[in-house]
């Protein structure tokens, strides 16, 4: 075993006033959103800006399903940094295959956030959603593998992933002590250890991967299967879900490298080589997203299916063209930035950043198109276009659950080593 | 067993929407909801227009898009046609909603109280019809109109509470004109059966493959450029 830890590694334990004041602002706006779901849950989802669909005019799924879908989207980068570790052997990502699943499974329980938002009865729906469960439903598949299965792989490979780190925290003295203990519960890393570990992540690792698409393309299925709704009913739903996921997975997990760089002190091995890798992955998934979304626009402009072609229409000129192509620029500049930081090498993480931040809010906002628009505009009957405008209580909502997921993360790199301990990566 | 469906005559129907009242107060719907609704669309270019009018209440289909997707089985399928929403377990995930091509399923924004011509809390209005809580079927479930629970979806029974009882639906029975025909569509003789024997039918949406059990006789469906007249907006 390496020597004796001295310390806490990357700041655990100890918080600055500026770590405090950060998180007091994160929590006031959590609250915010709590509130807000609070106003729903007493005065019915009327506080929404969510109508019937038809008659009525309105769009029945809105922004809290335009974020399930973009959390459980994110939630695609701590596996799949974790199975590439694994399988693959990819050295240069291991400083930040922890933050990954961390990232992971803090996206996927905001994405249960939004789900339980989104519910006219979320209490009804904690029950029955297993007691009637049907198979059928692809609703099925979101519950099961997205959430249940996607959640309990993450947490357990990050359990695992974290015993050896652990076992080394627990000889500092501290409060935490006990904590790490129970963590550790009783890995001695001994070789047999070792060689027991390494087999279980391996496996856990072959599990995920199939995992890894299937999650991913069930949700897609939510909206591909549905043949009522232009827009929405196409083969390849379910896979530019998984694109999409990658790249606002792969998008978030840049920024929080990056903060943690910049934030958390002996951080210094999460080097160039780690956000070359990562932005080098992330300009490939942007580029077959793109191929996804241009096949995807011409196969609905050219044969001009009346309701097709509505539904194109408001999202190219109509109600949504601000979104749509705000949502173009935000894929295709960062597109840019990546070319040109693969073709020169070592350039600065500011456009990195910056690009990782842009997919994410283009993320957001394709999620918005894809969910809203085949309602508003993709009624196979004629009724007139109808609208929808998110409230307050809606913004709020989201805003709390990012604040929320920030937050979560922000104390798990104060109660863990954020990163692998040094001399613990063999 | 009987396989209940309707026939909509459209040479018939003169758009006065009656059938959209009959279902209100028969079925207690609250504001802004429609479990009937009658299209009026304006067609064609002046001079050559003509405005026609299309009654469409839910299809209950065979192969019903909303009952698939259901995640608890709270939509379902009974043996004499009718597609059901169980109003007990429904979690309120508006999935049919959004599966249902023809736009029938009507959501519940608010408590019952508040969403009432007349106030819930000062007893039962006027036109508050007991049957609506009661169980219906073989399965003896709450299936129709009901209580109204805050976040859970309904739409259209074919009024299960008239039907069990050997009645037509309210639009049906509220129908001056006779331009809907509700019955057995498995029998030759019941008046839908002979009705689609002597004019040429279609169902709306054919092509998505959902199997309504509502088929029209008279007039075409809808094309490219019926325009509704009526201005519809996000209202609750």
């Amino acid at each position: 075993m390496a020597a004796r830890l001295e310390r806490l590694p990357f700041g655990v334990g100890h918080t600055s006033g500026r770590w405090k004041l950060w998180m007091a602002v994160l929590a006031a706006i959590a609250i915010l959103g709590w509130y807000g779901w609070y106003l729903e849950l007493s005065r019915g989802m009327i506080v929404t800006g969510l109508r019937n669909i038809g008659p009525m005019g309105g769009a029945t799924w809105g922004m809290d399903v335009a974020f399930i879908v973009y959390f459980v989207g994110v939630s695609f980068a701590g596996i799949t940094v974790a199975a590439l570790v694994r399988l693959a052997d990819v050295k240069a990502l291991r400083p930040i295959a922890r933050m990954a699943e961390a990232l992971t499974v803090v996206s996927l329980v905001l994405a249960v956030f939004a789900i339980m938002y989104d519910l006219g009865q979320p209490l009804r729906g904690i029950v029955n959603l297993f007691r009637y469960a049907r198979p059928q439903s692809p609703f099925f598949g979101t519950f099961t593998l997205v959430i249940s299965g996607y959640l309990f792989a993450s947490l357990v490979y990050l359990y695992l992933g974290g015993r050896r780190d652990a076992a080394r925290c627990a000889e500092v003295p501290g409060r935490l002590q006990r904590f790490y203990q129970l963590w550790a519960a009783g890995y001695g890393d001994t070789r047999e250890e070792q060689e027991r570990r390494s087999r279980a992540s391996f496996w856990l690792a072959i599990a995920i991967v199939p995992l890894l698409v299937v999650a991913h393309s069930t949700l897609g299925f939510v909206f591909g299967l549905q043949v009522g709704r232009p827009g929405w009913y196409s083969a390849l739903q379910a896979p530019s879900f998984v694109l999409l996921a990658g790249v606002s997975g792969i998008g978030m997990l840049i920024v929080i490298a990056a903060v943690v760089r910049r934030t958390v002190a002996g951080t210094d091995r999460l080097d160039d080589g780690v956000f070359r890798w990562l932005g080098n992955a992330l300009m490939i998934l942007l580029l077959a997203y793109l191929y996804f979304m241009v096949v995807e626009l011409l196969t609905s402009i050219y044969t001009g299916a009346e309701r097709e072609r509505e539904v194109t229409e408001a999202l190219l000129s109509g109600r949504y063209a601000p979104i749509y192509w705000a949502a173009v620029a935000l894929l295709v500049i960062p597109l840019a930035f990546l070319i040109m930081r693969y073709f020169r090498r070592g350039a600065g993480l500011t456009t990195l950043v910056a690009s990782g931040v842009m997919v994410n809010l283009s993320a957001m906002a394709k999620r918005f198109l894809i969910v809203v628009p085949s309602q508003t505009h993709g009624t196979l009957l004629p009724y007139q276009p109808g609208s929808y405008t998110p409230t307050w209580v809606e913004w709020a909502e989201m805003a709390g659950l990012i604040a929320f997921g920030a937050l979560l993360l922000a104390v798990f790199a104060k109660l863990f080593p954020i990163m692998p301990v040094e001399g613990s990566e063999s | 067993m009987p396989r209940y469906g309707m026939v909509i005559d459209l040479d018939r129907c003169t758009g006065c929407r009656a059938c959209m009242e009959s279902c209100k107060v028969e079925n207690n719907t609250p504001e802004a909801t429609f479990w009937m609704y009658v299209f009026r669309f304006e067609e064609g270019e002046y001079p050559d227009t003509r405005v026609r009018f299309m009654p469409r209440p839910c299809m209950h289909c065979d192969n019903a898009p909303c009952v698939k997707v259901c995640p608890v089985g709270a939509r379902y399928k009974r043996e004499d046609g009718l597609v059901a929403t169980d109003w007990e377990r429904c979690i309120g995930c508006r999935y049919c909603e959004v599966a249902c091509p023809y736009g029938v399923n009507t959501f519940n924004w608010t408590h019952p109280e508040e969403q009432y011509y007349l106030g819930w809390e000062d007893g039962a209005p006027p036109w508050a019809n007991p049957d609506l809580n009661e169980p219906y079927g073989d399965e003896r479930r709450r299936i129709a109109g009901g209580g109204r629970d805050e976040g859970v979806i309904e739409k259209c029974t074919f009024c299960v509470q008239r039907v069990e009882q050997g009645l037509d639906p309210a639009c049906v029975h509220g129908c001056p004109l006779k331009a809907l025909v509700f019955g057995d569509l498995d029998d030759p003789e019941s008046p839908p059966s002979r009705l689609l024997r002597k004019k040429e039918a279609f169902r709306l949406l054919e092509e998505v493959g959902t199997e309504p059990r509502v088929h029209y006789v008279g007039g075409g469906p809808p094309s490219e450029n019926s325009k509704q007249i009526d201005a519809v907006e996000a209202r609750v």
